[in-house]
């Protein structure tokens, strides 16, 4: 039957029961006015704003958790002067970030250090992917220090450099091990786009937002936008436990 | 060969190392025997420098280890060192594992590496495990191909810190013998060991140390025949009986 028949249909009731009344809202929120649409456009920012973000967050993260480790590793009493200040600003930007909240964040860098610009999905981007930089700092720093300092120390008393034994032994190991909280991240990161709205970023609760200002119910179009985040959220976990069964299939143990 | 003067090592306020001094000639095969905690391990680590002392001199070969501008690579890539634990890299193969470190510095060529490989592996017996991944692997074997990983950079001098500690009593011998075909092919050795046995019958110069000194040193049939220091007698009484 077609929707919009049945949506006339149970309008003309006097007294709709509760599915009736479940439908009606689901279509005023989803085919009126092909409002369905709106949602998919929020859906693809949303996509979107993540892949940003997620590059800013994997190139930051990388970044920081080198300059940590390397500072950390260094031999006593051969400190490096420039590594050590970069190594500050690292921390510094690491403490800030994960001690203060991602929307407050978002609204002083939406509201105050790019208020003018109207670019807002971008500026959301922008703070998604430094905001989500700390936390892979955190999480890589975090997989190299847990590898077993016994790897480093063979690779090096074979004569390998530091960089090299990095390369082939401990960072092939360290991604194995942080694989699971890199997707974690992933997730986390991916849900939180939704919070670029309270800058105007427009993607899936902008949209439904919109419709409820529209409609003034509030439960059909936020239970749809909730719907497509799960969906989301679904398909990469699945694809994430695809990725880490062939990674344990080279263990060939 | 290794010159060392004055070395102290220091962890904190915790004084493992009290001024050592020793010196360890081509072809010899010192055995550093010791209570758990004597300081034996921080003092083969500080000779390759994975400890960096707190004050003295090393010097391998001409070359000061101990000096801040010293290419500490490329004195480590002349001096091997055996692991209680292995630490061989699971995430290769025992090729790869035998092979990266000459073929990243520049020793050999992929090609000669794995030759070199082979033949190594072959001399342990273990040459069907070549595409095997450490995990797929028993203690012994493991330690016999981190022997080998060691000796494919062609060191002239090898350190082992106990390396059959942490293995089942049953595959203490198989490792026990590749080091003694080692011992006759002429390399310098230095071992950390629990194995009597071996040191007697191996070693050229046996240290005994205690508390960060070296209490006792001498040929291994006086060290365990004609014991002078008390607290060697009551170390070999302890680990004899
Ligand atoms: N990295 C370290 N940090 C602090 N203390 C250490 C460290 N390594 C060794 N020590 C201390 O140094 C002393 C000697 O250790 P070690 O050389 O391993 O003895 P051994 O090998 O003879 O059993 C011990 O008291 C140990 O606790
Ligand atoms: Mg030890």
């Amino acid at each position: 039957m077609d929707p919009t028949a049945l949506y006339e249909s149970f309008k003309a009731l006097q007294n709709p029961n509760f599915f009736q009344d479940a439908y009606m809202q689901f279509y005023k929120a989803w085919f009126a006015e092909d409002r369905w649409l709106t949602y998919f456009k929020g859906l693809s920012t949303t996509l979107y704003v993540t892949v940003i973000a997620l590059a800013i967050g994997v190139v930051l993260g990388v970044l920081v958790a080198t300059v940590r480790t390397a500072h950390d590793q260094q031999r006593p009493g051969r400190h490096n002067p420039f590594l050590g200040i970069v190594n500050a600003v690292c921390r510094v930007y690491v403490t800030i970030i994960r001690g203060t909240p991602m929307m407050v964040q978002l609204m002083i860098m939406g509201f105050a250090v790019f208020a003018t610009s109207r670019e807002k999905t971008l500026v959301g981007a922008l703070t998604l992917g430094i905001n989500s930089g700390a936390y892979v700092a955190e999480i890589i720093r975090g997989g190299l220090m847990s590898l077993d300092p016994g790897q480093m120390e063979a690779g090096r008393s074979l004569g390998l450099g530091y960089l090299d034994t990095m390369r082939f032994v401990v960072i092939p190991q360290a991604f194995k091990a942080i694989l699971p909280s890199l997707g974690n991240e992933f997730i986390v990161l991916l849900k939180d786009t939704s919070l670029i709205s309270v800058v105007s970023g427009k993607e899936i609760v902008y949209f439904a937002r919109a419709i409820v200002t529209k409609t003034y119910e509030p439960m059909a179009p936020y239970l749809i936008t909730a719907a497509m985040y799960l969906v989301l959220v679904l398909i990469f976990s699945w694809l994430q436990g695809k990725l880490e069964r062939r990674l344990r299939q080279s263990d060939r143990r | 060969m290794i010159d060392v003067k004055h070395l102290s090592k220091a962890f904190g306020d915790n004084l493992v190392l009290d001024n050592i001094d020793q010196h360890i000639y081509p072809g010899e095969k010192v055995v550093i025997i010791g209570p758990s905690g004597s300081g034996k391990s921080t003092f083969l680590r500080c000779l390759n420098l994975l400890e960096t002392p707190t004050a003295g001199t090393i010097t391998f070969d001409g070359a000061v280890v101990t000096d801040p501008k010293a290419d500490i690579d490329k004195i480590r890539q002349q001096m091997g060192m055996v692991f209680q634990h292995f630490n061989l890299f699971p995430n290769m193969t025992v090729r790869k594992n035998i092979t990266l470190a000459p073929v990243r510095t520049k020793l050999m060529g992929q090609a000669e590496a794995d030759d070199t490989a082979t033949a190594l592996l072959k001399r342990v017996g273990l040459e069907e495990k070549a595409d095997a991944y450490p995990a797929q692997l028993s203690g012994g074997q493991k330690q016999r191909i981190a022997i080998v990983r060691a000796l494919a950079m062609k060191p002239k001098l090898m350190l082992f810190d106990e390396p059959t500690s942490a293995l089942d009593p049953e595959m203490v011998g198989e490792v026990l013998e590749v080091m003694k075909e080692l011992a006759q092919d002429g390399m310098t050795m230095v071992v950390v060991t629990h194995e009597m046995g071996f040191a007697r019958e191996v070693g050229s110069r046996v240290l005994f140390m205690d508390e960060g000194h070296v209490m006792e040193e001498g040929k291994p049939e006086d060290i365990f025949s004609r014991p002078q220091n008390p607290r060697l007698q009551e170390f070999l009484s302890k680990v004899l009986h």
